[in-house]
């Protein structure tokens, strides 16, 4: 089943000023696709047109259901008040009236998927108190009780430890196998090797397909244009801050 | 033996004007707690000071004019809000700077209006500083309804203004109505300043809107701790300022806000060195 179908989409924040255009791909149900580009390069944007924050000024884009957003962890304020399992309820939040209480049952759903990703014992620890991949998690798991098919993560793994990366990675993995379909935006070649799927984008779209076949030199070098830094046989793309775009 | 005691607590608040007075300082401080813990969160309390400091050329207008003073100083906080909107439009001024910008403006506008053109004499004080001993039936009733607009908002967009001030850029996908939630936010906050101002004035309202929630974050750990802390937080030194006020013969918006800063003190203070 075709969670995502877009096709030659074009949009932007400004009217007449499109910040992406030419893309056309496709995401099924079980699948992985990686969004890769560089800062600016429209990854952020396209999340933005998928969870219909913004126009579609060419072109088609059809969605299935209505998506779960990760954000980065690091766009969250760690100032608040708000345990781990206060930020999961807040999935339920779409299908309680504003006039009820978040039930028990909301409340036990919220702990089952804060065990799923192996933070039952941090339930009720201050957000900001947690460490990045800690976060991280807890945002999938916020996710996960808004019962999406499809997530859309912004950046996953920025401000994550190696070893937390790993474990984001296994949760990411058991989510692709049990049917959900996920698009993970990233500046990281080697994250986007690993999924079944890779949309490179720049300001329009550049290549589109399996790993093999869409990573190539050619595309890497229209992707990142300057800041790519080839070493032997491995390419590493180079960048200076988060992305926005 | 302990007859005393109580009497001096209760002896001051017997009188008409002193309960007319607490029954203001109850209803405020339940709005004010409950506005100002979103205030707090929102990082809007320089906007809400500025918003009450704002309302001042409306007010010193209202009476020349034939206009109800709420009327006018709702007016003068929209026209500042629209014009701070202005301000930042293009984004080459940051908030802070545009907020306190036109705050001096509407300071100094209401100033040149109350001396030179209206000639508003010792009537400013009270439109400055406000007076928590002389309340109109209206003003008593402006603030209960702004009481129950607080109570009845937290209830039904709580959970709106917590995702959205949590992670904005998250929170739609979240299904909550987040711009709306802002809008009704900023709708409820100039209400609540409007209400406060025949109490504390158009330079004081942060007496009641932000330091209690302010001083009540350096302590809560949930949200409900932070809410209930910033309403508790605020009748504490509303009732004690009333009181203090009495006993030393001071003006009681300017002795409420003085008990609200040692307060808050003394909390950060402590804070600090544990």
């Amino acid at each position: 089943m075709s969670l995502v179908e877009v096709s030659g989409i074009v949009t932007g924040y400004t009217p007449g000023r499109p910040a992406l255009s030419g893309v056309t791909f496709s995401l099924d149900a079980g699948e992985a696709v990686a969004v890769l580009g560089p800062n600016g390069g429209g990854k952020t944007t396209l999340l933005r047109l998928l969870l219909g924050e913004l126009p579609v000024m060419a072109g088609t884009c059809a969605v299935e259901g209505s998506p779960a957003y990760v954000a980065q962890a690091g766009r969250a304020r760690l100032d608040f008040p708000v345990s781990a399992l206060d930020v999961v309820l807040m999935g339920a939040y779409a299908r309680t009236p504003a006039w009820r209480r978040l039930g028990r049952g909301e409340r036990e759903r919220a702990r089952a998927v804060l065990d799923r990703v192996g933070l039952a014992p941090q339930a009720g620890t201050r957000f900001g108190a947690l460490s990045g991949g800690q976060r991280q998690r807890v945002l999938i798991a916020r996710a996960l009780l808004q019962d999406a098919a499809l997530l859309l993560l912004d950046e996953p793994f920025t401000g994550v430890d190696r070893a937390s990366e790993a474990g984001l990675l296994a949760i990411l993995d058991e989510l692709r196998a049990e049917g959900r379909g996920l698009l993970v935006s990233t500046h990281d070649i080697d994250h986007a090797r690993r999924w079944d799927k890779v949309l490179c984008l720049n300001g329009a779209q550049i290549a589109f397909g399996a790993p093999a076949d869409a990573l190539t030199a050619q595309a890497l070098h229209a992707t990142y244009g300057e800041e790519l830094v080839t070493l032997g046989e491995e390419t590493v793309a180079v960048h200076s801050h988060h992305d926005h775009g | 033996m302990f007859v005393a005691p109580v009497d001096a607590l209760v002896d001051p608040f017997t009188t008409p004007y002193m309960q007319r007075a607490l029954l203001a300082v109850v209803l405020l401080s339940v709005a004010g707690g409950l506005f100002g813990a979103w205030i707090a969160l929102r990082r809007l309390a320089f906007f809400t000071h500025a918003v009450g400091t704002a309302t001042f050329p409306g007010l010193v207008v209202a009476a020349p004019a034939g206009i109800a003073a709420p009327v006018a100083a709702m007016g003068a906080a929209l026209i500042y809000t629209a014009g701070l909107a202005r301000l930042l439009r293009d984004g080459r001024l940051r908030a802070d700077a545009a907020t306190g910008l036109l705050l001096v403006a509407a300071l100094a506008i209401g100033s040149i209006l109350a001396g030179d053109v209206f000639a508003s004499g010792a009537g400013v004080d009270r439109l400055l500083f406000g007076t928590l001993l002389g309340l109109s039936d209206t003003d008593l009733w402006l603030a209960g309804a702004v009481a129950l607009l607080a109570l009845l908002s937290t209830a039904l967009l709580g959970r709106t203004w917590l995702a959205t001030g949590f992670d904005p850029g998250g929170a739609g996908a979240l299904g909550v109505p987040s711009r709306l939630g802002d809008w009704l936010l900023l709708g409820g906050l100039a209400l609540a300043v409007v209400a406060s101002l025949p109490a504390v004035g158009a330079l004081l309202v942060s007496t009641l809107l932000v330091v209690p929630s302010a001083t009540a974050r350096l302590l809560a750990g949930s949200m409900r701790g932070l809410l209930l802390g910033g309403v508790g937080l605020a009748l504490a030194e509303g009732i004690c300022g009333l009181w203090l006020a009495d006993g030393a013969n001071l003006p009681p918006g300017p002795a409420i806000a003085v008990l609200g800063g040692v307060v808050f003190a003394a909390v950060a203070l402590v804070r600090e060195a544990t």
